[in-house]
């Protein structure tokens, strides 16, 4: 590992970054707007500029040379030795700042990205707050460029990470910079809009307060606002996230970065994949049927509610325990149906979501296995959109819109027995192989088909956990409405194996409970399900529970 | 900050403006062969198309891209970067007046203000008759000619206000004594 100098302190650093990196990672704070570490270095900023020890042609002798260099495209080299708390680097920040704000408009209190805009943070820490120029400045007008993202072209101060994305990450070069000198501006070709799949990055990417997300434009100031880590359930890589989220609920979707998986960006899905949390027609009480409609229940008689009935079709299918079933809520006579007894197949089944976390996918798991051993468990509907896209950097965006369907797999696959994809399930919930299901769902997008539909209604005692209302609530015993992924906590397991814990950012929704709590509940346990606690009582039986990967934080001063 | 904001995710057909035939995409593959990439061939493309249709049109931008393989918004960079690169139409002939140092000390603002008296019209604009469009540019490189203009690719040396009457109703005015370059004409044959 090289050791480079900075101000007289030696500084270890990996071989191969920009002294700038280096820079940033030892906590210095480097001002810059056109670095970035994802995207090719043009130094066209100049804000980063440092003084640096050079051989001196005169005397061979190592020189502090008299003009500065970029940092971010000057590589660590052992021994390096370089200045940056000095007087010429600090003016040359000050007049670039003040270059900077020439054209810049003072609109922060209208401005989208005010706390968290770097020419706020540049001008406040390194330039002069006030302007000389007494000309008027250029103001050019909005534009539209895509169905997501506005320009807003007077803010722009050219640092091209956004031209430079939709080139080098995206690879569809929406967006170009047109024009010449200072009259040079951000455009797309009209009629060819931004609308790539990884679009809203350009809006992470910019400094400034130029391109703004119109979903998020004029709702929250962002000082307002707290975030959460999370893992995105858009497709099976389990791309990080920020979700940013106050009283009023979520606001935005970041990407947090993830060397393994999505690096520094996230696709639109992932970022606007959270609209269903809010949706008003939401669940919002459990239920069950009594007579033929749905009427409300409480959440403290469902455990007594759900056991006796499972118990009960356990133990029919048992020959020690014939007519236990007695006690469902539908009439006996659909009961005697039961044929996999023979087979193996428990007259119980357990539909596991691959929306599930990996805790709430195991407590349900071990659910129905204590109240029937052979219960069946079914890997729930796994949607699937397309085919995977891969990006020329190496980005992809997975066809399998789930994500954690590794996770589930990989616990019944531990836990054996009888299990069955969801359509082994419904072939066999057709012949009516089935007395009694707990189906969990959780999907942001309307899943249950007509045939689906048709195959659970032939399950005389079935049990619903989902977000939404759907064809299934004609058939549903039971219905238990659920906590989308905002709300609840636990790890999923991507589609390279790789285990990756999120955070709560938002309560349940009211007159809801989170699913691992109310299979806790179920399960008799006593207390508050934690996540952390349910996988290290994973990890001991299955070793892939034991380690999860956090990805590591950016150095502070980044962006 | 400015209060408006202008569309640019659609294009109206009528924006579009012409686009290229068969005989100028020819041309341009005729160029492929001399340039080690498709992309390296946007100038003269640029060139081709412009003496074509005597602007870059929104149709001929996006069927310059697909022909080069490149993102449409990368030929929109580079016509915009030359002021050599007409966006919009123009008249039959174009008045290029050098607006830098030389010229202006020499009377190029006088011939500015001339011109643009006679013509009726602003920068980059064009006559109603089609006839003329002008635009500045920074420099001819001519200097020791100055004040110098340009109507198409004819140089006129040491113009004065008073001389404008003159040049613009020569009919030769924008006559090339010398024979115009072959190199967008008639490209050398290169060994594949």
């Amino acid at each position: 590992m090289p050791k480079i100098i900075i101000d007289g302190h030696t500084i270890e650093c990996r071989s191969g970054i920009p002294v700038l990196q280096a820079a940033l990672e030892a906590g210095l704070a480097v001002p810059h707007y056109c670095y970035h570490p994802g995207l090719s270095v043009v130094a066209s900023c100049r804000l980063c500029l440092m003084e640096m020890k050079m051989p001196n042609p005169k005397t061979g002798q190592m020189d502090w040379a008299p003009k500065l260099f970029p940092s971010c495209q000057t590589p660590v080299r052992d021994g390096l030795e370089v200045r940056f708390r000095s007087d010429p680097v600090r003016e040359n920040q000050q007049h670039v700042m003040e270059y900077y704000l020439l054209n810049h408009p003072l609109d922060c209190p209208v401005c989208d990205k005010a706390g968290e805009c770097y020419l706020q943070d540049y001008t406040e820490a390194n330039g002069p707050a006030t302007s000389r120029m007494v000309e008027d400045k250029t103001k050019n007008p909005k534009k539209d460029i895509g169905p997501h993202t506005l320009l807003y072209q007077d803010r722009c101060v050219l640092c091209s990470r956004c031209v430079r994305f939709c080139d080098e990450i995206a690879g569809t070069g929406e967006l170009a910079v047109v024009g010449r000198g200072s009259r040079c501006e951000i455009d797309v070709l009209p009629g060819q809009p931004l609308e790539n799949p990884l679009q809203g990055n350009v809006v992470d990417l910019c400094p400034v307060g130029a391109l703004l997300d119109k979903g998020f434009l004029f709702k929250q100031r962002v000082w307002l606002l707290r975030s959460a880590r999370s893992v995105s359930p858009a497709d099976s890589r389990g791309q990080t996230i920020w979700i940013d989220y106050n009283e009023a609920g979520i606001h935005r979707i970041r990407p947090r970065y993830n060397e393994k998986i999505n690096e520094w960006w996230i696709s639109d899905e992932a970022r606007f994949g959270w609209k269903h949390v809010h949706r008003p027609d939401r669940l919002r009480q459990p239920r069950i049927r009594q007579g033929v409609a749905l009427q409300p229940a409480r959440w403290e008689e469902l455990p007594g509610l759900l056991r006796a009935p499972f118990a009960g079709v356990a133990a029919c299918a048992s020959p020690a325990g014939p007519g236990g079933g007695a006690r469902l809520a539908q009439p006996p006579s659909l009961l005697g149906r039961g044929q996999g007894e023979g087979q193996g197949i428990g007259p119980l089944a357990a539909v596991l979501s691959p929306m599930l976390t990996c805790e709430e996918a195991w407590l349900l798991a071990k659910l129905a296995r204590s109240l029937a051993p052979q219960a069946t468990l079914v890997l729930g509907h796994v949607p699937v959109s397309g085919h995977d896209q891969t990006y020329p950097n190496g980005f992809t965006i997975k066809a399998e819109k789930c994500p954690n369907r590794r996770g589930v797999e990989t616990i019944l696959q531990h836990l054996g027995g009888p299990t069955a994809s969801f359509q082994e399930f419904l072939a066999q919930a057709v012949e009516g192989r089935f007395r009694a299901a707990y189906v969990t769902g959780g999907y942001p997008d309307a899943w249950v088909t007509d045939p689906v539909a048709a195959a659970l209604a032939r399950i005389p005692f079935l049990v619903v956990h989902d977000l939404f209302p759907s064809a299934l609530d004609g058939a549903a015993a039971v219905q238990i409405p659920g906590a989308a992924w905002t709300e609840r906590e636990g790890t999923f397991m991507n589609c390279d194996g790789l285990l990756q814990p999120f955070e709560r950012a938002l309560p349940p929704l009211e007159g809801v409970k989170a699913d691992g709590q109310f299979f806790y509940e179920l399960l008799g346990q006593p207390g508050l399900f934690r996540a952390q606690t349910v996988r290290e009582t994973m990890a001991a039986e299955l070793p892939q529970f034991s380690e999860v990967f956090i990805p590591r934080d950016l150095p502070k001063r980044a962006h | 900050m400015s209060w408006r904001t202008i569309d640019r995710r659609t294009a109206a057909e009528q924006d579009l403006g012409p686009g290229l035939n068969d005989a100028v995409k020819e041309k341009i593959r005729s160029f492929f062969p001399r340039y080690p990439t498709k992309r390296a061939v946007l100038l003269p493309a640029l060139h081709i198309a412009q003496d074509a249709l005597g602007y870059i049109s929104l149709r001929a931008m996006r069927e310059l891209a697909e022909l080069l393989e490149l993102p449409p918004s990368a030929v929109l960079d580079v016509v915009t970067f030359y002021t050599h690169f007409w966006t919009h139409s123009r008249g039959r002939k174009t008045i290029v007046l050098c607006r830098s140092l030389t010229c202006e000390l020499m009377g190029g603002g006088r011939v500015r203000e001339g011109l643009e008296q006679r013509l009726g019209i602003g920068e980059h604009e064009t006559t109603p008759d089609g006839q003329w469009s002008y635009m500045t540019e920074e420099c001819l490189a001519a200097c020791e000619h100055a004040p110098c203009l340009l109507i198409n690719e004819k140089l006129h040396k040491g113009v004065q206000a008073e001389d404008l009457d003159r040049i613009l109703v020569d009919p030769e005015n924008d006559h090339l004594d010398m024979p115009r370059s072959t190199l967008f004409d008639a490209p050398a044959e290169t060994k594949p």
